[in-house]
């Protein structure tokens, strides 16, 4: 009986070894915790680069979508000529300089999703602080650009949680401008929904809201978008962004809401 | 928001938010704690639901073997369920001790719903007394449906308690998004926090866990007393005894990774950050293991049943399939191992040549790994039906017309799977991933089907000869311990990814772990941990084996009828 228990003791030990010492010779990645930044209004650029650089590789878990280049863009390499990120940051999207567009991308990022590519990207400012976000671009910008971030950014923004979303909100999506799909384009609403021949099949499609929701209805499902789901898309819930109210100006909001009750 | 994470970062940091256990760590406590305690609430959940099943098939089929067997499982569970609440009691104590802070958050939100679960933990268990001690009192008409209702009543307990124990865990991954670092957890409705995005992928994907592992405990505790067998009469009772266990297992594993697919989903749909963590992120390389793990899974349990062939009079007439049969596991688990997109640093993607090696890389994507599984699933049912009919030939006049259409059924579904799965990389991602439902579809449909023709086709049949129960070498015995290893290793390694792709936060984006163990580990120091809590839990089980059998002696019973030729 002995021999037979040594045996089943041996089996247990050594499945368990082969597994243990399989799981022990793959590449080993620990999730870091994000540090906590100080950088005060004296930062230098190069301070900033290395902290990006650090959050870029590590804790910031960017690599793991745009180290690839196939779930993201490759930040770091040439994309068709136009070099790394902090070359072609600037000509993305038509009016807007690289630092806003980065600061864009990295806390509205649906607001302009890459042609190609599926609108994965998480608002990074729900696990970063202003301070992470700022190194973050700087090092971005250091890729092929030139960092323009400096100190006063990080006090603007950091101040206080709004102050971002308020110094957007002051402006408004797309600059503040009130043509409906300027700022249904701005705000990133054809990820998900289909107008005017525009536009993705995740959420419901707008084309004839204006006969199925009123005006309030429309208004709050911009403002509280889970506050009631269309059916059918019940397992979407929580998708949309809760963040228009502080985004949209006041004229904009009206403005879309008027034009969308006007799909009928 | 972020001014808000730093605002709960300090109130944690402050003392009395945590403590640390020695040498250890108070994480590594509180992952041993909870994982030996979740093993064997595991087990104790598992084995009722085919306890209750194998004595339905006892009362209904009239045959005291599985009666027996069925005893016998819950005998196990007595001694099961007193660990299962010293350990929980271990864990609760840690996490009120250890993490202060974080527990009087979770009783702030769930503390109803822990009266609740105890009120309902005290039921189970004078259930389960009831339906052990009543087994030789209630065994005769009327009163043995009562007694197979208590059994029935206890599935019912033990589902409501899971369920309960599930809400707490994925709350801390998937809190409603309306909740946010500053939401007092007072003024968070326990309902509100209960049905959260996870809560019932999870409940489902454990109940079908809970089978399987159950299975391959009851199939190791099975070989172990074959093993230890003295008689021929005892050994045969094991020997069938471990491939009920085997069975179940390898059945309720077919169907658990269709319930992953929905828990990742709704992960997915709830974070997408949190979804490519988990598939993309850091644990990319978790699930080349799982592969790996589950490969090992496929090919001992078919392993198990080809040997068992050789005891089946008849069975020669299938042995030649058998190495074509193992040729598409193996060729399935290579595919299904293949990395791709794995994350990597610039010097690693240059040793690759890119993001996945130029060539093997095309077989890394998930329409050759869902096509690669599928025909796996298909080649072990196909075993299974070959061990099912080894000993029989039909005699219906329209046995070779049923065999001929469950070869096209295979085929049917074969061609389905590979169809779909070529198809997939010409098409969009979220086309593709619509393909999976067509793949899957017809595999069960194959498996329903040919085993409905089969059932019938077998009315009746010639018997070739008896199974002879117990003429199983021993080597066997041990492919079922290999099998009760990896299948719990797995559940450690699963859980552990669910666990972590919480990463530093005890609740995802609400509450942040600031201990020194925030950082979620390397799979290096994973499998350690793994390892050690797998060790400890088979090692109490091997004592809960031996005290199984101080208790009673052995439950065989000689069959009151011939070896059963359809459900063995």
């Amino acid at each position: 009986m002995w021999s037979i228990n040594l045996r089943i003791i041996g089996v247990v030990l050594g499945t368990l070894a082969l597994y243990t010492l399989i799981a022990n010779k793959i590449p080993q990645m620990q999730s870091e915790v994000p540090r906590a930044l100080a950088l005060g209004a004296n930062v230098t650029p190069e301070q900033l680069t290395s902290a990006g650089d650090q959050l870029y590789h590590g804790a910031g878990g960017c690599t793991a979508c745009h180290g690839l280049g196939t779930r993201a863009p490759n930040l770091l390499t040439d994309e068709k000529g136009a070099g790394p990120i902090g070359a072609r940051c600037a000509k993305r999207e038509s009016g807007k300089g690289c630092k806003a567009y980065l600061f864009e991308s990295l806390t509205a990022p649906r607001a302009y999703v890459v042609q190609g590519y599926e609108p994965i990207m998480p608002d990074m400012s729900r696990t970063l602080s202003p301070q992470q976000i700022w190194a973050l671009i700087a090092f971005l910008e250091s890729n092929g650009g030139t960092v323009d971030v400096t100190g006063s950014d990080i006090p603007a923004s950091s101040t206080t949680s709004t102050t971002s979303t308020t110094s957007t909100a002051s402006a408004g999506i797309a600059g503040g401008n009130t043509d409906p799909m300027t700022i249904i384009r701005g705000a990133g609403c054809t990820g998900c929904h289909k107008i005017n021949g525009e536009g993705g099949a995740i959420g419901p499609d707008l084309n004839h809201v204006g006969s199925r929701l009123s005006a309030n209805l429309i208004r709050e499902s911009i403002l509280n978008p889970d506050a009631k789901i269309a059916k059918g898309f019940e397992k979407f819930a929580g998708v949309m962004p809760k963040n228009f109210g502080t985004q949209l100006t006041g004229a904009q909001l009206e403005a879309l809401v008027q034009f969308l009750s006007s799909h009928k | 928001m972020a001014d808000g994470l730093l605002l709960i970062q300090a109130v944690a940091d402050t003392a009395g938010a945590y403590r640390d256990f020695p040498v250890i760590g108070s994480r590594a406590a509180i992952w041993i704690a909870a994982e030996i305690h979740l093993m064997f609430a595991a087990f104790v959940l598992g084995v009722p639901i085919f306890a209750v099943v194998a004595e339905a098939i006892g009362i209904f089929g009239k045959d005291q073997r599985y009666d027996r067997l069925s005893k016998e499982f819950t005998r196990l569970l007595l001694i099961a369920y007193s660990a299962t609440a010293i350990w929980g009691a271990v864990f609760v104590f840690f996490l009120s001790t250890l993490y202060p802070r974080f527990w009087a958050y979770l009783t702030a939100i769930f503390g109803p719903s822990m009266w609740v679960y105890v009120s309902i933990f005290f039921f189970e268990s004078f259930t389960l007394y009831l339906y052990y001690y009543g087994w030789d009192r209630w065994k005769y008409g009327r009163a043995k449906l009562v007694h197979w209702g208590l059994g029935i009543l206890l599935n019912v307990w033990g589902t409501l308690v899971m369920f309960i124990a599930d809400s707490w865990l994925t709350y801390m991954m998937t809190p409603p998004r309306d909740i946010t670092p500053e939401t007092s957890p007072t003024s968070i409705k326990l309902w509100h926090a209960i049905m959260n995005h996870t809560w019932m992928p999870i409940n489902i994907h454990r109940l079908i866990g809970n089978v399987v592992f159950g299975g391959a405990i009851v199939g190791a505790y099975a070989s172990y007393r074959f093993l230890a067998a003295k008689t021929d009469d005892e050994r045969a009772h094991y020997d069938w005894m471990g491939y009920v266990g085997n069975f179940v297992a390898m059945s309720a594993l077919i169907v658990l990774p269709f319930a992953g697919y929905w828990l990742g989903r709704e992960i997915y749909q709830y974070d997408q950050s949190m979804g490519i963590t988990m598939m993309g992120g850091f644990m990319s390389w978790l699930w080349v293991i799982q592969a790996f793990l589950i490969a090992i899974l496929f090919l001992t349990g078919n392993y198990y049943l080809w040997i068992g062939m050789e005891r089946i009079p008849g069975a020669e007439r299938y042995q030649p399939y058998t190495k074509w049969l193992l040729i598409v596991l193996v060729l399935g688990a290579i595919v299904w191992g293949t990395p791709h997109t794995m994350i990597a640093d610039s010097r690693e993607l240059v040793a690759m040549g890119g993001s996945h090696h130029p060539f093997l890389g095309v077989l890394g994507v998930m329409s050759a790994k869902n096509t690669a599984v599928n025909l796996m699933i298909l080649a072990t049912f196909l075993s299974f039906l070959l061990y099912r009919r080894a000993n029989i030939r039909p005699v219906v006049p329209w046995a070779k017309t049923g065999t001929w259409i469950q070869a096209a059924m295979f085929a049917i579904a074969a061609a389905i799977v590979l169809f779909y799965g070529i198809r997939g990389y010409f098409v969009e991602a979220i086309v593709r991933i619509g393909y999976s439902v067509y793949q899957v579809g017809a595999v069960l449909a194959c498996i329903v089907f040919v085993t409905i023709i089969d059932v019938l086709m077998a009315r009746g049949a010639e018997s070739l000869g008896a199974i002879q129960w117990g003429k199983m070498p021993a080597r066997s015995q041990y492919a079922l311990f290999i099998l009760a290893v990896t299948f719990t290793w797995l559940m450690g390694l699963m859980g552990f990814a669910r666990s972590g792709i919480r990463q530093h936060w005890h609740v995802w984006q609400v509450m942040q772990d600031t201990t020194p163990y925030a950082a979620t580990p390397a799979l290096g120091y994973a499998s350690i941990m793994i390892s050690t809590c797998v060790l400890i839990f088979l090692s109490l089980v091997g004592f809960i084996f031996w005290l199984g059998g101080l208790a009673e002696k052995s439950t065989f019973v000689p069959s009151t009828v011939e070896a059963p030729h359809v459900v063995h």
